[in-house]
């Protein structure tokens, strides 16, 4: 019973937070939340010009929106969730003066306004292609809906993992951003890993990234097969990274300072 | 009522830490209102922010009985880019209030104007204090943790705290923390000083006046 009402203080609290935090990180104005939208929209036609420009159509029987979107929709929604969610407590110390406000709270609320702000971004532009491309077909729905979960899982608790080491370092917000960056290039946002020569196929998927993005693609495209996947390695994954951050979390908790 | 029971906490100073609070042991009854004297760093703040758990102790145990606000002061608790009233928002759906209700009786008592409805980055620190004030006031609270903001404002919103809190002394206390041993007179009946990590409690307000000038 007091698991319960505890579960319901933390929705509610969640609930606010996330409300709160849409009218701060999207501004004063309504504007601000379709910049939101046009951000990532950008990122996609930049690429989709240079890449068409270059000659490339697609990859593996997808076309070239379905391939840049799968690839960097599913990168960023692990990308961008990890960077909100290791800034939580960082920047919203003062909402702990509430104690029901818990620091995972602060946590889930930012991943979980990322997460839904990029998974409409991802629709939006995968409806605008069904519509140019007359493909109304998505080969395994419940797949692709599972792919983005899990990315965005994996972001949260990377980004838990960060937001925790933070509270006592500083140095590891430093070198984040350089430990980071090359991923996107080694994550298969602009390649398949069917393209890879078999031995340096082996060795990148040991990236989870890769394996989330090989699970969308293969999940939405009928031509596409993500034969060396494993949903769960990256299940595995997703795991230990919770572990990893819920065990700092009770390390850091006494650390926390509010003002 | 809220029980203390070895509660220690330490902040990493510049050269050594620091212990803020050692192995507290103390017990604020319902319906006794307490106040805090003590000379500035000597931890009243942080005892505020243990007590309304805020923060955490290093070491002991904290036992509330009844709902505790938060620490209402000067600091804290407003995100600065949202407005006052969307501030109000937030914690009435956090605290489970009816929020058109914690807006409009918040919006009455700081009595800011148009302000309310602009950031709280913009307000000054008395502004802030007196929208934190109305906003906790709108919120039913068995124990009222107070940091110095009864200081706050002109006679008349002085006033408006007092009627308030008069209005409430059947049902709610109050830990006040302040410099000023005419405002913990005014509103307590009981005193304590924080001196080198430790709480002393004295049953009159002179005998704490007489420690705490011999402690600052």
């Amino acid at each position: 019973m007091n698991a319960l009402i505890g579960l319901q203080t933390q929705i509610t609290v969640i609930h606010a937070l996330v409300l709160r935090e849409t009218r701060t990180r999207f501004g004063e104005n309504q504007l601000g939340y379709v910049w939101a939208f046009f951000e990532p929209i950008g990122v996609i036609v930049t690429f989709y010009l240079a890449l068409s420009y270059s000659g490339r159509t697609g990859a593996s029987g997808m076309d070239l929106v379905t391939f840049l979107a799968t690839g960097l929709l599913t990168y960023e929604l692990i990308f961008s969730t990890s960077e909100r969610a290791s800034e939580a407590i960082h920047g919203n110390r003062a909402l702990l003066y509430y104690p029901q406000v818990h620091r995972l709270d602060l946590v889930f609320a930012r991943a979980l306004l990322e997460g839904a702000t990029l998974v409409s971004v991802f629709t939006i532009i995968m409806l605008a292609d069904m519509i140019y491309t007359r493909n109304f077909t998505i080969d395994d729905p419940l797949g692709v809906l599972l792919g983005l979960l899990a990315a965005s899982l994996l972001g949260t608790g990377l980004g838990m993992v960060f937001c925790m080491l933070g509270v006592v370092t500083t140095f590891v917000d430093r070198i984040r951003g350089t430990l980071l960056r090359p991923l996107f290039w080694l994550s298969g946002v602009f390649y398949t890993a069917d393209e890879l020569p078999t031995e340096l196929r082996r060795a990148a998927l040991w990236n989870p990234i890769l394996n989330i993005i090989e699970i969308v693609r293969g999940a939405w495209s009928s031509e596409y097969v993500a034969r060396d996947a494993s949903p769960t390695y990256v299940v595995g994954w997703i795991l230990a990274v919770f572990m990893l951050g819920l065990l700092l979390e009770q390390l850091v908790r006494r650390k926390v300072e509010v003002a | 009522m809220i029980e203390l029971r070895n509660v220690t906490k330490v902040y990493p100073g510049q050269h050594a830490p620091v212990v803020v609070l050692d192995q507290i042991n103390a017990t604020f009854s319902a319906n006794e209102s307490v106040g805090i004297l003590g000379r500035n760093g000597a931890g009243k703040s942080t005892l505020l922010r243990i007590l309304g758990g805020a923060e955490l102790p290093d070491a002991g145990k904290i036992i509330r009985e009844g709902r505790v606000s938060w620490p209402i002061g000067f600091a804290g608790g407003f995100s600065p880019s949202l407005s006052g009233e969307e501030n109000c928002r937030f914690v009435a759906r956090v605290y489970h209030a009816d929020v058109d209700h914690v807006v409009s009786f918040a919006r009455e008592f700081a009595d800011i104007g148009q302000h309310f409805r602009m950031p709280t980055r913009t307000y000054s620190s008395g502004m802030r204090a007196r929208l934190g004030f109305g906003l906790s006031m709108a919120i039913d609270f068995d124990v009222y943790l107070v940091d110095e903001v009864t200081a706050v404002g002109d006679t008349k919103f002085q006033e408006r705290c007092r009627q308030a809190f008069e209005a409430r002394r059947e049902h709610s206390s109050m830990i006040m923390v302040s410099h000023s041993i005419e405002t913990i007179r005014d509103y307590c009946s009981k005193c304590a000083v924080m001196d080198q990590g430790q709480l002393y409690f004295f049953d009159s307000i002179d005998e704490a006046q007489a420690r705490y000038e011999a402690v600052s």
